[in-house]
């Protein structure tokens, strides 16, 4: 017995968002980290955030704290992002 | 009726097993298999066109529509007759206040509990008696299932990939239960959470695994209601101390006692939010010391309010066994209920 079956996933690529261009230099660049809020996030962002100030001359880092480390970034965080050359965001545990 | 699911042949049962589980589409148990005429009594059922929007889920935009939950619900062994269960289900979830994206990727591992009340209970053989948090029946069952399989497949909320759960719990594979209104004189759950008594109606909550209690040695509603409130404390101390939506399961013997006494769900809700309290500083007492730093006085609540308090009454009719339902993270992702065939963030027709 033959059978003809449906695929069950969504079959659509969920709607991606565009890579922002690649920098070519950090230097003098303003990069803002967004942290989902976890206490993991804090020595690593600040670790992170001393490399990219002494080795690689980043001229300023905004530090961004989710209200809500299981939703999406608050919609006044996502607003500065044209602010910022370069972000980083990560999860903290 | 136009189907635009990708169609798949194959020569036996055992073909379309494989097919599934190669690919990553079930729970690891064995699927019903998905024909075109399977998915369309589905929709015919619910009077659904395949391509009916049932939501968007907000963090990754991803579409839910209903020929796709048609697909997964007869995977998971839905007749069409429980179709509209698990649309509502899916309805409810795409709600922002239940958080469908963190509650499901999370490593806490929450499941999604839903609970069915009104006469479509009847309609589908959900009792809410023997076994009520277990295989109690076949439309509980099926229905839980397919919540899951959905999620595996429209989400990609695998194991490993969004489903980022360190433990998980048994409840990931199916967690549906139908409250016993016929046996108590006790607002149903929908009713009490404002929708209207004569109305089937579907909640879903973001939860932890039941934590069962015991307790056959009284007939005072304040003691019987303290061993409800010590396990949502030692849930509190163990697990996690944020108030948030905590449902009780409590079966016939203890609301025949409870009922006897003339407590209602309110008076329950109200005594389970004075008592269901710890101090911080108890999280030394369990090796959280670490966490409790100059907050040692401060008083938590396992709710906010009383109305946070899910009291379902369920069972089967012997036995003091009764069960505290820990929300996934206090208010991260609160409990939604929808009445069923009703249209949700719908627009007026155009003039």
């Amino acid at each position: 017995m033959s059978f003809i079956v449906l695929d069950p996933t969504s079959e659509k690529a969920a709607p991606a968002g565009k890579t922002a261009p690649r920098l070519d230099a950090l230097a003098g660049k303003t990069v803002g980290f967004i942290s989902n809020g976890k206490k993991g996030t804090k020595g690593f962002f600040g670790h992170l955030e001393r490399m990219l100030r002494e080795e690689y001359g980043v001229a300023d880092v905004v530090m961004r704290t989710k209200s809500n480390y299981s939703a999406p970034a608050d919609p006044h965080i996502v607003a500065e992002i044209k602010r910022w050359d370069a972000v980083f965001s990560g999860i903290g545990d | 009726m136009q189907l635009t699911s990708r169609n798949y042949e194959a020569d036996s049962i055992e073909a379309v097993q494989e097919l599934y589980h190669s690919s990553g589409w079930t729970d690891g148990l064995p699927i019903v298999p998905p024909t075109p005429e399977s998915v369309k009594a589905c929709l015919d059922w619910a009077m659904m066109p395949p391509d009916q929007l049932i939501g968007i889920e907000p963090v990754r935009g991803l579409a839910i529509t209903a020929e796709k939950l048609a697909v997964n619900a007869v995977m998971a062994g839905c007749l069409p007759m429980h179709f509209p269960v698990v649309v509502t289900a899916w309805t409810a979830m795409m709600q922002e206040p239940f958080l469908a994206h963190g509650a499901t990727a999370s490593t806490g591992g929450c499941a999604v509990l839903v609970v069915l009340n009104g006469p479509i209970r009847l309609e589908l053989g959900a009792t809410g008696s023997f076994n009520a948090l277990g295989n109690s029946d076949r439309a509980t069952a099926v229905i839980g299932r397919a919540i899951r399989l959905c999620l595996i497949n429209l989400m990609d909320v695998r194991p490993g990939v969004i489903d980022r759960s360190t433990l998980g719990h048994p409840g990931k594979f199916s967690y549906c239960l139908a409250e016993d209104e016929e046996d108590s004189d006790w607002l149903p759950l929908h009713a009490v959470r404002g929708v209207e008594r004569e109305a089937s109606a579907v909640t879903v909550m973001a939860a932890g695994a039941p934590r069962q209690i015991m307790n056959e040695w009284t007939t005072k509603p304040e003691e019987i209601l303290e061993t409800f409130a010590a396990e949502m404390r030692a849930n509190m101390r163990h697990y996690s101390i944020h108030p948030g939506n905590y449902a009780i399961v409590i079966p016939k013997q203890l609301r025949d006692h409870l009922r006897a006494a003339r407590w209602d769900k309110k008076m329950i809700a109200e005594f389970i939010y004075a008592r269901a309290r710890i101090k911080r500083g108890e999280w030394r007492e369990v090796g959280k010391g670490a966490v409790v730093k100059d907050r040692a006085d401060k008083e938590y609540a396992a709710m906010e309010s009383p109305d946070q308090l899910l009291v379902i009454a369920a069972g089967g009719p012997a036995g003091g066994f009764g069960a505290i339902i820990p929300p996934w993270l206090g208010n991260k992702s609160h409990a939604v209920t929808l009445p069923m065939g009703v249209c949700v963030d719908c627009e007026p027709p155009k003039e």
